[in-house]
């Protein structure tokens, strides 16, 4: 299984200056510490406490020493009571690289000079004319020919130098997309996603009552767990119900027909048909009685005293 | 695809973790939607059905009914109940001599009381006297 390391942990680190020389295949990831040659340096004291508000200022800081026709990168660290800035430009750096053997995707992590500073306090022989030493806390590359003749120049082992805070170069310029695009990005991302599964789980939970109450029924009534017996008993009593309710109605509505004036005869209720004679004291009547009668959805005739109403259940 | 390219991509790899993330919820979010809109009414109507079910059982199958349609025999003077016969969950009964008030008292207890009738006849044999006959289940 393959652990992607996004923090970038660095390996072996490796002094860059010009005058270097081409390196065999790089297989490892490596840091990489630039000289002066390859960016700007800037300390300053700010009233800011954070880097994120030292590096908005960073472009501004460095606008009088910059080629206005190239595009820079910056880091920014806090080193004692002030700002540390650094420019470079990552598109020169990537180019020397390459010239040297080394893929840029090899490249963890960049470092500055200025951050080994100490280490730097006795002169270091970079090449046959330049030399690199901390002046006034300040790393400077210096020609040879400026330096005594008689100096003694010791070597430098970077590897036993620890190093924090970095420039990353996958964010600067490896990646399609930076490392600030990527966290907003991701960010919105997240948040989307995010908002997505609590939207699905409240759909869902929105039916688990409707869900629960019906479990709860079929576990009191396991036999109606068939659909079809619970059609074919629906189909059994919905019958009955209607024509129930549809024959006490109709007993109801003769009842409303019947009077001083109008007296029952007979009441019949059948399988499906309910059917009453009724006797009226006059015609008048017997019309009033046929009217309401019609008016309750029943069926009337008979003799003139007489009227017989029906209806079908 | 080596370590090192994964670290070269790593902000494309968020970026499509992250992504993946997104078009999974969403998926998932459509996936509870379509079960939701699949399910709410057949569960709905399960629930209905047998809610139905009960309330019918309980009205026209009632346990207690047996005793309560003893009240008919004892609605009147018992020597206006012809017969008087239940049998199972059925019964069968018939009545002389009923008054209209009798007769009005006798029809509105069969209206309220959740049995099935079967066959109800009532006629009228001589000036405001009735006889009726009723044959009911349950």
């Amino acid at each position: 299984m393959v652990i992607l390391n996004l923090t970038a942990k660095s390996s072996n680190k490796l002094l860059i200056h010009r005058n270097m020389k081409p390196i065999t295949k790089v297989k490892n990831s490596i840091d990489i510490i630039l000289t002066p040659q390859f960016y700007t340096f800037i300390r300053e004291e700010l009233d800011v406490n954070f880097s994120y508000q030292a590096k908005q200022i960073a472009e501004a800081l460095f606008d009088d020493y910059l080629d206005s026709k190239k595009q820079y990168q910056y880091h920014v660290y806090k080193c004692n009571h002030e700002w540390c800035f650094f420019a470079y430009n990552i598109d020169e750096i990537d180019l020397f690289l390459e010239s040297i053997g080394i893929e840029k995707h090899r490249v963890s992590k960049i470092y500055f000079a200025q951050q080994i500073q100490e280490a730097l306090i006795h002169p270091v022989l970079l090449d046959d004319n330049n030399v690199l030493q901390s002046i006034d806390e300040t790393v400077t590359l210096i020609p040879k020919q400026l330096m005594n003749p008689t100096v003694e120049y010791k070597p430098l082992n970077i590897d036993a130098i620890k190093l924090k805070g970095g420039a990353t170069m996958s964010s600067s310029l490896n990646s399609f997309v930076s490392l600030k695009e990527t966290l907003i990005m991701s960010t919105l991302f997240l948040m989307l996603g995010g908002i997505f599964v609590v939207e699905g789980n409240r759909i869902k939970a929105s039916i688990a009552k409707d869900d629960a109450k019906l479990t709860a029924l079929l576990d009191d009534n396991p036999k109606y767990i068939s659909s079809l017996s619970r059609t074919s008993i629906l189909e059994k009593y919905e019958p009955i119900d209607r024509i129930e309710r549809a024959k006490r109605q109709a007993i109801k509505d003769i009842s409303k027909l019947l009077s001083n004036k109008s007296q029952l005869k007979t009441l019949n209720i059948s399988k499906n048909k309910i059917t009453a004679s009724i006797r009226t004291q006059n015609q008048t009547i017997s019309r009033q009685v046929k009217n309401h009668a019609k008016a309750k959805s029943f069926k009337s005739s008979g003799t003139a005293l007489n009227v017989k109403v029906e209806k079908a259940l | 695809m080596n370590l090192m390219t994964l670290q070269r991509y790593k902000n494309e790899l968020i970026l499509l973790l992250t992504l993946t993330f997104v078009i999974s919820a969403f998926l998932y979010k459509l996936s509870a939607t379509k079960y939701v809109v699949e399910n709410k009414a057949s569960i709905q109507q399960h629930t209905a059905e047998i809610i139905q079910i009960e309330n019918y059982k309980k009205q026209w199958k009632s346990k207690g009914m047996a005793n309560k349609v003893k009240v008919f025999k004892t609605i009147v003077t018992g020597s206006k109940v012809k017969t008087f016969s239940k049998k199972s969950s059925k019964l069968t009964l018939s009545y002389i001599n009923l008054t209209a008030n009798e007769l009005n008292k006798i029809t509105n207890k069969l209206l309220n009381i959740p049995v099935q009738i079967i066959m109800l006849q009532i006629k009228e044999h001589s000036k405001n006297k009735f006889t009726m006959e009723l044959t009911c289940k349950w």
